[in-house]
């Protein structure tokens, strides 16, 4: 079927005969707008296959747990570790040092509308807030460590292929990856025995898909 | 700290070099997968392994043909993982349709409807920027290959383009 006129057909057979005409059709065809922040995207992708998907509401902790052991000691640093850090910068609210406590059924909330929930507890919660992260809202709270606020934000859309640190402006965190997909980033003061409280939080948390 | 200073350079020399590519590699991976969303995929997991092996690249002019190369191992890996391809025609009829200009529509979807042997070396040369030489060393090809498909790839689009064949392209591509 064709459906351009006369003129059409010769304007168009007079650009392909000029080499610079046709060539900068072509580039302006190939420059397809670029989306400014990841898109929202299940864990593993759209390719994800359904018995996965079923099997991810299973306890997302002992796979974490087990997962966590059998890759390398963390050495690379996270390229994500510098927005993190500019997130937690962002809301510096967060880290306020406060005797306050989140309730149970708010951070539950947090948690549920980040796609996770727990399957034991994570002791005080001084703050919790679903958060825009890199074209997602994703769950961000705060627990108490033995120096002070513990950030960590879980992040479905982000994987990793091994734990990953994060030291910038001085903080110091990991970035762990989480069998079934996604990621969870743990940022504390220097001196915070992180690793403590990592394991603590992949043996509460769990992914609700 | 002398370690985390020498890191803290490597790390901005990185988000240089990426800052400066990110768009069009991801461009480069659309064109690659023809979905959105696997794009981003091949992308992200690229980039973690650009940082991963970022210190053994000593020659920062070869950055981007360093890049490209490991995006499109990403992608071998990804439609090896991936049964059949698959284009969506409405996800290009999108794609297609974010541009005002009806003539760049059409040569955007008639792009999307060329084989990959076409698609890939057009995408590398006209997007990207490489030479014929740099295309073959990307792909695996000897130049006189590369330079009949970046022929017959202009060749198929100009037809299209002119018999406004583009609609049936791309459903038999």
């Amino acid at each position: 079927m064709n459906r351009l006129t006369q003129e059409e057909r010769r304007q168009r057979e007079a650009i392909v005969a000029d080499d610079a005409q046709f060539e900068a059709l072509l580039d302006a065809a190939f420059r397809v707008p670029v989306p400014e922040k990841t898109p929202a995207k299940r864990p593993g992708g759209r390719h994800w296959p359904a018995l996965v998907a079923v099997a991810a509401t299973m306890v997302l902790a002992a796979g974490a747990w087990f997962g966590l052991r059998t890759v390398e000691p963390v050495h690379a640093v996270s390229p994500l570790g510098a927005e993190i850090i500019a997130h937690i910068h962002h809301e510096p609210g967060a880290l306020a040092v406060t005797a306050s406590t989140v309730p149970d059924a708010e951070l539950g909330s947090v948690l549920q509308r980040g796609g996770a929930s727990l399957a034991a507890p994570l002791g005080r919660v001084s703050y919790a807030k679903l958060c825009p992260f890199r074209g997602r809202m994703v769950a961000h709270f705060v627990v108490q460590g033995e120096q002070g606020p513990v950030t960590v934000m879980l992040l479905p859309d982000e994987e990793s292929s091994g734990p990953a640190m994060i030291e910038e402006d001085g903080f110091k965190g990991t970035i762990v990856p989480i069998d079934g997909g996604g990621s969870m980033a743990v940022v504390g003061q220097p001196d915070e025995d992180l690793e403590v409280i990592r394991d603590r939080l992949l043996q509460a948390v769990r992914w609700k898909l | 700290m002398k370690a985390r200073i020498l890191n803290l350079g490597l790390r901005r020399r990185y988000e240089q070099v990426v800052g400066a590519l990110r768009q069009d590699l991801y461009r480069y991976a659309l064109w690659l997968s023809r979905d959105p969303q696997a794009a981003e995929d091949i992308v992200q997991e690229s980039l973690l392994r650009a940082w991963r092996g970022f210190d053994s690249l000593e020659d920062m002019d070869k950055a981007k043909p360093w890049l490209v190369t490991i995006v499109r191992r990403e992608f071998l890996r990804f439609k090896e993982r991936q049964r059949e391809e698959t284009m969506d025609p409405v996800i290009v009829a999108e794609i297609a349709e974010e541009e005002a200009d009806p003539r760049v529509q059409e040569l955007r979807t008639a792009i999307f409807g060329l084989e990959e042997t076409y698609r890939e070396p057009l995408a590398l040369q006209v997007l990207m920027g490489h030479s014929t030489d740099e295309i073959a060393g990307i792909m695996g090809l000897n130049q006189g290959a590369v330079l009949t498909r970046l022929h017959r790839a202009r060749e198929k689009l100009k037809q299209a383009f002119v018999e406004d064949g583009v609609t049936a392209q791309v459903e038999a591509g």
